[in-house]
């Protein structure tokens, strides 16, 4: 063999082979432990439950997304198919170890954002509800931030086109505006909150009666003071009325006598009217007997009636 | 009248170098195939050969292994710099983590691991394949009935291999752990968060293209330069020296790898 038509060869190292191997050791040692820690952070030595979403649209979702519970990863989406009734089923794995943040009233809900990815959201209101059965099936509430768009943008134009409405120049705003300001302008006038209310003549007319009012008012005073006088005054009305009263007092005295002196007479009356009533009695018991006796000379004039010759039948016969 | 003056002769000439260059292509996979056939079998590993092929893959990997570590330390604290600054500031920093992971660990160590090996390492190996061959040593070697390319190229292609598969792995784990000192510090309270991010984006498809990644980079690397120096019929017709060829071909491997991940990744 010609030495030199081959590579120059590097300096001999000592134990070659050895550190070869340990090169060779290192690598093997990352590659296995890279691939542990792999399989550890996707969570291939954990105790997994199954819960299984129901959404309408599965639409946002992937394979491999979390699904977080107060901001924290409690699961993973594992695999999305599509149900014989055509919803879509998101079949999560959950950690056992965080299983129990998941209850039977526990809520899920998948939102799509306007930037980023949908997420999955459990919320759990009653921690210690019964925990989650492995399994379990629940639906999943769609909060859907892009379809509220094409509504918010009409709702906004529909609002938008109000404002321009309200504050165009010839619109009620404008003009109620407009009278506001004339109405101020008005009560900081000279006639004030008057001149906002009423015309200027009506306020004059106003003003008049409210003069004439005063003066009349000033009269009236005057006269209560005269008739202040002449009732309670030393000749007033009230003094001559007590006089008047002692002398009814005397009048009625007197016609008190005259009355019981008019009682004696009735008395007597009333005396002389008993002794008529005796007399009628009697005169009563006189009539009675009168009249028996008529009775009496009517029954033997019909007696003598019918025993004469010239009787009549009085009798009338159904024939 | 030349051939190329009519346009029948200069269709007669594109596909006589389109041939060519199948040709060429295919006498590189022939020699792929040759030498994975000769990695896999036990005589390859003899005494002797086992020897050449440690001190190659010790040599090789150790002279670059530190200098890139270096080098990849740099650019990743700069890149996770940059891109967890510019997350914070546009309020997306939940996913500067995973971007800082998917940007370095899977797309640029990964490149730039073998192309620091092709560079250091197997370029100069294929060199002294060249001077061995242009210095008559690969037929003597031949006429001594020995193989040279059992005893020869096959030590020097497992190296180079060994040498872009070992920078990227270990800058890869590098990467990670600048990754998460630079988003959480000296502490061990982001490990679970730090883990969750990492199995998020390392899911088993993406495990699989970065694996296979890297592995067809090591062997592009190792192997193209190599192949071109041993294709005897396309020195003898190319203007161009069989190094400068090798370095074309392995480039255009290596922008094909690098392609066919990201549309496994991404599409």
């Amino acid at each position: 063999m010609n030495d030199d038509n081959r590579p120059p060869r590097p300096a001999p190292v000592n134990n070659l082979e050895l550190k070869a191997a340990l090169l060779l050791a290192l690598f093997v040692a990352l590659v296995a432990g890279t691939a542990l820690y792999l399989l550890y952070a996707r969570g291939s030595f954990e105790a997994t439950q199954r819960l299984v979403l129901v959404a309408d649209d599965s639409e946002g979702v992937r394979v491999g997304m979390d699904m977080t519970f107060s901001g924290f990863p409690i699961g993973r989406v594992r695999r999305i198919e599509l149900a014989p009734d055509g919803s879509a089923r998101i079949l999560i794995d959950v950690p056992r170890t965080d299983a129990h943040w998941l209850r039977d009233s526990s809520v899920f809900t998948l939102a799509r954002s306007l930037v980023g990815s949908a997420s999955l959201k459990a919320y759990t209101g009653v921690l210690s509800d019964p925990p989650l059965a492995d399994g379990a099936e629940r639906k999943v509430l769609v909060g859907d931030a892009t379809a509220e768009l094409p509504r918010l943008v009409s709702d906004a134009r529909a609002l938008i086109q109000n404002l321009t409405q309200l504050t165009a120049s010839d619109s009620a705003l404008a003009a109620s505006l407009g009278n506001v300001r004339t109405i101020t302008e008005r009560a900081t006038g000279p006639r004030g909150a008057s001149g906002l209310l009423l015309s200027e003549p009506d306020a004059k007319k106003i003003s008049t009666s409210l003069d004439r009012v005063n003066s009349l008012l000033a009269r009236i005073d005057g006269m209560a003071a005269k008739a202040d006088a002449q009732v309670l005054g030393p000749k007033g009305l009230v003094n001559e009325g007590r006089a008047t009263v002692a002398q009814l007092n005397a009048l009625l005295g007197d016609a008190r006598e005259t009355l019981k002196k008019v009682d004696g007479v009735l008395a007597e009356a009333q005396a002389v009217a008993g002794n008529v009533r005796g007399a009628t009695t009697d005169l009563d018991a006189l009539r009675r007997e009168v009249d028996t006796t008529v009775r009496k000379v009517e029954s033997l004039v019909d007696e003598v009636n019918r025993k004469w010759p010239f009787a009549r039948d009085t009798e009338i016969k159904l024939k | 009248m030349s051939p190329l003056s009519s346009p029948q002769g200069a269709a007669a000439e594109l596909a006589r170098n389109a041939g060519q260059w199948l040709l060429g292509w295919w006498r590189t996979i022939h020699l792929a195939a040759l030498l994975t056939v000769l990695a896999l079998s036990p005589a390859s590993y003899a005494p002797e050969n086992r020897r050449a092929m440690a001190r190659h893959l010790y040599l090789g990997t150790t002279q670059s292994l530190a200098w890139f570590t270096l080098l990849s330390l740099l650019i990743s604290i700069v890149v996770i710099r940059i891109v967890l600054v510019t997350a914070v500031s546009y309020g997306l920093s939940q996913y500067a983590l995973e971007m800082v992971v998917r940007v370095l660990v899977l797309e640029l160590i990964p490149l730039a691991a073998a192309l620091f090996a092709a560079l250091r390492c197997t370029i100069p190996l294929a060199a002294e394949i060249a001077t061995l061959r242009s210095g008559g040593g690969w037929d003597a070697l031949a006429a001594q009935g020995i193989d040279p390319l059992r005893h020869e190229v096959l030590p020097r292609v497992v190296a180079g291999s060994f040498c872009a598969l070992m920078l990227a792995a270990v800058n890869s784990v590098v990467t990670l752990v600048v990754a998460y000192l630079s988003v959480y510090g000296f502490t061990l309270a982001g490990f679970d968060a730090y883990t969750h991010t990492v199995g998020h984006v390392f899911s088993p498809a993406v495990s699989l293209i970065f694996l296979l990644k890297i592995l067809f980079l090591g062997l592009a690397v190792s192997l193209m330069p190599i192949a071109s120096v041993l294709d005897t019929v396309a020195r003898r017709r190319a203007n161009t020296s069989a190094e400068l060829q090798g370095l074309v071909r392995m480039f255009l491997v290596i922008v094909i790898i690098e392609a066919a991940s990201l549309v496994g990744n991404y599409y």
